[in-house]
């Protein structure tokens, strides 16, 4: 365990909040506690800290202390001040345009796009020099003009974001008014994000208002931190070495953002969970699905993502608070899963002829989670044949993406494997020992002997390079010799044979359709010609008759090039089709394994038996 | 197993059933491309492309296609979601115009929609008691907090969710999919409507639950006498249940009718394409190793 | 390019938003520039005076659109007006005296800050769940101290008690101004403390937001299936997470322009770097209206551009907005 374990998840929120309660209450009860007028001057010129003047006197005589605790006041309030203010401007101004689109929106983006170039300093500068009198109530709200933008924006996207959301689009169906969806529905799902840009603008504030007043621009009769540097820089503080009157206003300054920005953390982290650090990611292992951690949510969102449109790029908040129990809860549903009885597996001798080219033998996938430690993979053993499909079947929960990520060496923390064994065969009957290999031996193996096709080619391919360039970089690092012409070659080729013109072999992923990118993702599994490729319901988000092509393309590249697939997907009919042996999971465990043909017709295990079932009283169409 | 597929006892007779809900020459236009800024293009995509339909009292009419036919689309203009960009919808024989506040309310308290993704469609900050809550003080006469909660109770129990107490106070993230999706019907079902468009109910399901699903919305079509338009992808099921399908494809209905004839002899090349992609664990059996 | 097209059509409309918000805030500001002064003159300034200075700032009793047109076709000829507090001067003049120092000085030092922050942002990021977490809270506070407090410490350390570097100009007086080694070396070395402050007072902001933006990408998929690939760490870091990471960094590195120059300004003003933010600050000190404004102009314009050039990196950037072109 690395030392940041040492540091509870809320640890960073703690300590924010302990600075920032802080500065609460000095702002609060200091003034009280001073003995002396803040303004007030006295013959104690320049005094170093003393029992008379705790924090020391200023070049006219003035106690620090006592200006200090003012001053808290002061900033703290214009800040607050602030913040609040163009966190109204930020959040109706945003919601509108998001919500309403249209012209409206065009013209609150073009006017938030205004106020965001514009630099806010100078504009402060010059909107404070006009300003007849500057109180401090005003200058906070100018402070405030120049530094919604920002936020308003941020909140604009969110709300577009969330107004694509089917919660939305379901209050809207159900007869909900604008207003009420705007504020009821979709402004509570953007909490933290108003937060965060709420704390953020009362340090801009805090800032701001040190940064004129230390140009002479605030509120010159009030005492703030700003003004107290202003008056210890014009009072040749520095070079007098009076540290105790310009050191604490610009310390105070820092310590308190840091505070706001440390509680800002804390909401980052909590709407994104891919940024929690150490301790925070263990905690929120039970939901943390972007992490891709916890086993039952990550096949959940597999087989959840049937239509592209899907759940995909859903914001992070509520993503992750959506998905989060998704399938960690088991209520009373009509699940027909939970009601078939568990039975001892059902294990049939394979009829493919190939040599085992991997070997899964009693393969257990612990996840520790704040309920208890969940296998997800308990003690599966499998054997993949040179050449053979082999199916991978079970619902959300199952544990198979979990498996095929263990065999792959795939697995994320904090998901650990907690015993078995996986073998690798090479064609010279070499064996490797695929969970004992390091970093170096493993990158030796990936790809030149065991490839993988995600889910969702969406996503796979990294979408700011060409496909050309992804063919590259992998034929680059595992054939060395070849020159850059052969590799070039080499990627048309395959992209050819997986019925892809060779000319777009320059072109950019967002350029092809959902069919084609996936096919580019199986040429690219395909250049190195691996023993075994990985597929992860690598048709689920594709359309029936692009599906039917790339089904039928799959087994006839392995007619060609005589690799063995591991198919993992959901779609039971599919895996029948076309697989030569089946694995079926449920919770963590294989409770039938065969070939295909037999378990089709005389599956033997309750739970296959029902998901057969359930198949035929959906209306198969044979 | 065998599974008794719901009676239809409309099979000839295309006036068993008055139609509850009609569109006709429905035709919606986005434009294409970036939508933003000043310099907009005008070049437009029909993603429903004249289609007619009508949806009878007590009868699932299936609107078949896949993503991106224009099936979803079809759906939120019958749901007055999106406006039309030309066309009429009639509602109980009458026009039903533009989608205004006030009309928009008493539309909805006819016209229900319930959507494909259980995880998204509930709000998830938000308890199921508030969710049907909100449906039942919008759409009945009703107030009082436990006016309301009975109520709601009575709406889970009739999408088959209980003890109706563990529900009510539970939120969306707590459930499985498919109690989320059962709370999506009992949310439509406040209303008290006379159309029910159910938008891909089944495909982010597991298969075990999809026919529970389906099952509850033909009982509901039948207990509350619901013209349903099942809009799915899946031939399958469309076939099981329901009486009329109309096949999607690039914005138009390409084929429609009576729902065994269209599967079992299906006329357009479309149609037959899509029958022949479907997987097959029976093709299997005949290949040779 | 349709993207690009739309992008400079809307900096266009801001630069035009900037230039008509320079015009209406002296008219339409509550206390007027002339008043002000003349309260700060105290007495009596008999009408011919005044009516001399209203001229100076440009203000007359016209209609505000016949000031308008007239303010814009003074523009158009580089006419800024006339300072006050150096009359007869003109403000263009004394603009295109100080720019050069703040484009050197506040440019290269933000370049420098951005590239160190991102850097650092995807070190942190690759070593995330390590020792390296410990210095987030480190790298908050540092991102929270005022810029202009952070040159008074450092100018008090570096320079008052340990006497590494000068404490103010941008060169040393003795010497005469020209393309002599001596005298750029003596820029650079006066450059160099404020240079560090921006570096040290901005730098921090982008290692978080590059940080949280790569751990974020890297648990994407095509991150995943680089791993997948057996391509070096290194690789996978770089041409996979942080190509993608970098792309909301500089559109954040647009915006921030705006915060950063401003920071910058008041650094200027505690070295007394004789360049744009000092200039403003001695313009405000002297109520010198046109001058504040003329700068206020000239900076959001130099901001707009920056923006725009950041775009247009963009656009070089990310394929997918050039779709279209």
């Amino acid at each position: 365990m690395s030392i940041s374990s040492l540091v509870p998840r809320s640890g960073k929120v703690r300590a924010g909040l302990i600075i920032v309660l802080v500065f609460v209450l000095i702002a609060l009860i200091g003034p009280l506690t001073a003995t002396h007028a803040p303004q007030a001057t006295s013959f104690d010129l320049r005094q170093a800290p003393s029992a008379r003047h705790w924090m020391g006197t200023t070049q006219t005589g003035q106690d620090v202390y006592a200006q200090f605790v003012t001053g808290a006041r002061v900033s703290l309030l214009v800040g607050l001040v602030a913040g609040v203010v163009s966190q109204v401007f930020s959040v109706i101004i945003g919601l509108l345009g998001g919500y309403l689109r249209g012209v409206a929106d065009d013209l609150l983006y073009i006017l938030t796009a205004v106020f965001l170039v514009i630099p806010g300093m100078p504009l402060l500068i010059v909107l404070t020099g006009y300003l007849p009198s500057r109180g401090l109530f005003a200058i906070a709200v100018v402070i405030a003009i120049t530094s919604w933008a920002g936020s308003a924006r941020v909140i604009r996207a969110q709300t577009m974001s969330l107004s694509g959301r089917e919660f939305v689009e379901a209050a809207r169906a159900g007869g909900e008014s604008r207003l009420r969806i705007m504020f009821a529905e979709v402004l509570p799902n953007m909490l933290p994000l108003v937060a965060s840009g709420f704390l953020f603008s009362v340090i801009g504030g805090i800032l701001s208002e040190a940064g004129l007043s230390f140009l002479g621009l605030g509120s010159l009769t009030t005492v703030s931190w700003g003004s107290m540097l202003y008056f210890a820089q014009s009072g040749q503080a520095l070079l007098s070495g009076a540290w105790w009157w310009y050191v604490p206003p610009g310390l105070a300054i820092a310590i308190i953002g840091a505070g706001l920005a440390l509680i800002n953390f804390g909401i980052d982290e909590y709407a994104n969970p891919r940024l929690r650090t150490g301790a925070a990611r263990r905690h929120a292992a039970r939901g943390s699905l972007a992490a891709g951690a916890d086993p039952t949510a990550a096949d959940a969102a597999a087989g959840g993502t049937e239509l592209p449109a899907g759940g995909a790029g859903g914001p992070a908040a509520a993503a992750a608070t959506t998905r989060a129990g998704a399938a960690g809860t088991s209520g009373s549903g009509a699940a027909l899963a939970d009601t078939v009885p568990d039975a001892d597996p059902v294990i049939r001798a394979a009829d493919v002829t190939g040599d085992p080219v991997i070997e899964v033998d009693a393969l257990s996938v612990d996840y520790p989670t704040v309920h208890g430690t969940v296998h997800a993979v308990d003690g599966v053993t499998l054997t993949l044949h040179r050449g053979e499909i082999l199916g991978l079947a079970g619902e959300s929960g199952s544990g198979k993406s979990t498996l095929t990520n263990a065999i792959t060496r795939m697995l994320r923390p904090p998901a650990r494997i907690a015993g078995g064994a996986v073998t690798y065969t090479d064609a010279d009957g070499t064996r490797t020992d695929l969970l004992a290999l390091d970093d170096r031996g493993l990158r030796g193996i990936r790809w030149t002997e065991i490839a993988v096709v995600f889910q969702s080619a969406m996503n796979a391919l990294n979408p700011v390079t060409s496909i050309g360039s992804q063919f590259d970089d992998v034929i680059r690092v595992h054939r060395p010799d070849l020159g850059p012409t052969r590799r070039t070659e080499l990627a048309r080729e395959h992209l050819r044979r997986v019925g892809i013109d060779p000319e777009r072999i320059g072109a950019y992923p967002h350029e092809l359709s959902g069919g084609m990118k996936q096919r580019v993702a199986i040429a690219i599994a395909l250049v190195l010609e691996p023993d075994v490729i990985f597929m992860d319901e690598p048709t689920t988000a594709l359309d029936l008759l692009v599906q039917r092509e790339v089904l039928d393309q799959i087994v006839r590249l392995r007619e060609e090039y005589g690799f063995a697939i591991v198919f993992t997907t959901h779609d039971l009919a599919l895996l029948l089709e076309i697989s030569d042996s089946i694995a079926v999971m449920r919770r963590g465990h294989l409770v039938e394994y065969g070939p295909a043909a037999e378990i089709y017709r005389y599956a033997r295990h309750p739970y296959t038996r029902s998901l057969l079932d359930s198949l035929e009283a959906l209306g198969s169409l044979a | 197993m065998s599974i008794a597929a719901p009676t239809h006892d409309t099979s000839g007779s295309p006036t068993a059933g008055e139609i509850v809900l009609e569109g006709t020459h429905l035709v919606k236009e986005y434009a294409v491309g970036e939508r933003r800024g000043v310099l907009r293009r005008r070049r437009t995509m029909r993603a429903v492309d004249d289609v007619s339909l009508g949806l009878r009292r007590a009868e699932v009419t299936a609107l078949v296609g896949q993503s991106g036919s224009g099936k979803s689309t079809l759906g939120r203009l019958l749901a007055r979601l999106v406006p039309l960009t030309s066309g009429d919808i009639r509602l109980h024989g009458s026009d039903v115009g533009a989608a205004t506040g006030a009309s928009m309310r008493r539309y909805t308290g006819e016209v229900q929609l319930t959507l494909q993704d259980p995880f998204a469609s509930l709000n998830p900050l938000r308890r199921v008691d508030y969710i049907l809550g909100r449906a039942v003080r919008l759409h009945q006469d009703v107030s009082g907090a436990d006016e309301v909660r009975a109520r709601c109770a009575g709406l889970l129990e009739r999408v088959g969710l209980g003890p109706t107490d563990h529900y009510l106070d539970r939120f969306p993230h707590e459930l499985s999919g498919g109690e989320r999706q059962r709370v999506s019907f009992a949310r439509a079902l406040a209303a008290g409507p006379s159309v029910l468009l159910a938008d891909e109910p089944v495909s982010m399901l597991d298969v075990t639950i999809r026919k529970s699903m389906l099952d509850l919305i033909d009982d509901l079509r039948r207990e509350e006498d619901l013209a349903v338009l099942y809009i799915t992808h899946d031939l399958g099921s469309a076939r099981r249940y329901s009486s009329e399908v109309l096949v999607m494809h690039e914005g138009r209905v390409v084929e429609r009718g009576e729902s065994e004839s269209v599967i079992s002899d299906p006329q357009d090349a479309y149609t037959k394409r899509l029958l022949a992609a479907a997987p097959d664990p029976s093709r299997s059996l005949g290949r040779s190793r | 390019m349709k993207y690009l097209a739309r992008k400079i059509g809307l900096y266009a409309f801001i630069a035009w938003a900037a230039l008509t918000l320079n015009f209406l805030i002296p008219r339409l500001m509550p206390g007027d520039p002339v008043t002000l002064l003349l309260e700060g003159s105290q007495g009596a300034i008999d009408p011919a005076a005044k009516a001399a200075i209203a001229k100076a700032y440009g203000i007359s009793d016209d209609p505000l659109p016949v000031q308008y047109v007239d303010y814009l076709r003074a523009l158009a000829h580089g006419d800024l007006g006339t300072s006050i507090s150096q009359f007869p001067v003109p403000v263009v003049d004394i603009i295109s005296r100080a720019l050069p120092w703040t484009l050197g000085l506040v440019g290269v030092a933000t370049v420098v800050s951005f590239l160190l922050g991102t850097g650092l942002g995807v070190l942190l990021a690759w070593r995330r769940g390590t020792w390296s977490d410990h210095v987030l809270p480190a790298l908050t506070f540092l991102n929270a101290i005022p810029y202009f407090w952070m040159a008074l410490i450092l100018v008090l350390v570096l320079s008052v008690h340990l006497g590494l570097f000068p404490n103010a100009g941008g060169y040393e007086r003795i010497l005469f101004p020209g393309w002599t080694p001596q005298f750029i070396g003596s820029i650079l070395y006066h450059a160099l403390l404020p240079a560090i402050t921006i570096v040290l007072g901005s730098f921090a902001g982008w290692v978080l937001s590059m940080r949280n933006m790569t751990v974020t990408v890297l648990g994407e998929d095509y991150v995943s299936l680089a791993e997948a690939k057996g391509l070096p760490s290194r690789h996978v870091l770089l041409t996979y997470a942080a190509r993608n990471a970098i792309l909301p960094s500089i559109t954040g590195f647009a915006l921030s322009l705006g915060a950063v120059v401003g920071g910058s300004m008041l650094t200027e003003v505690i070295f007394n770097y004789p360049g744009v933010g000092y200039t403003l600050f001695s313009a405000v000190q002297a109520q010198d209206f046109p001058l504040m404004q003329g700068l206020f102009l000239i900076i959001s314009l130099a901001v707009i551009a920056a923006n725009l050039v950041a775009d247009v990196a963009y656009v070089f950037l990310d394929p997918r907005t050039r779709q279209g072109a």
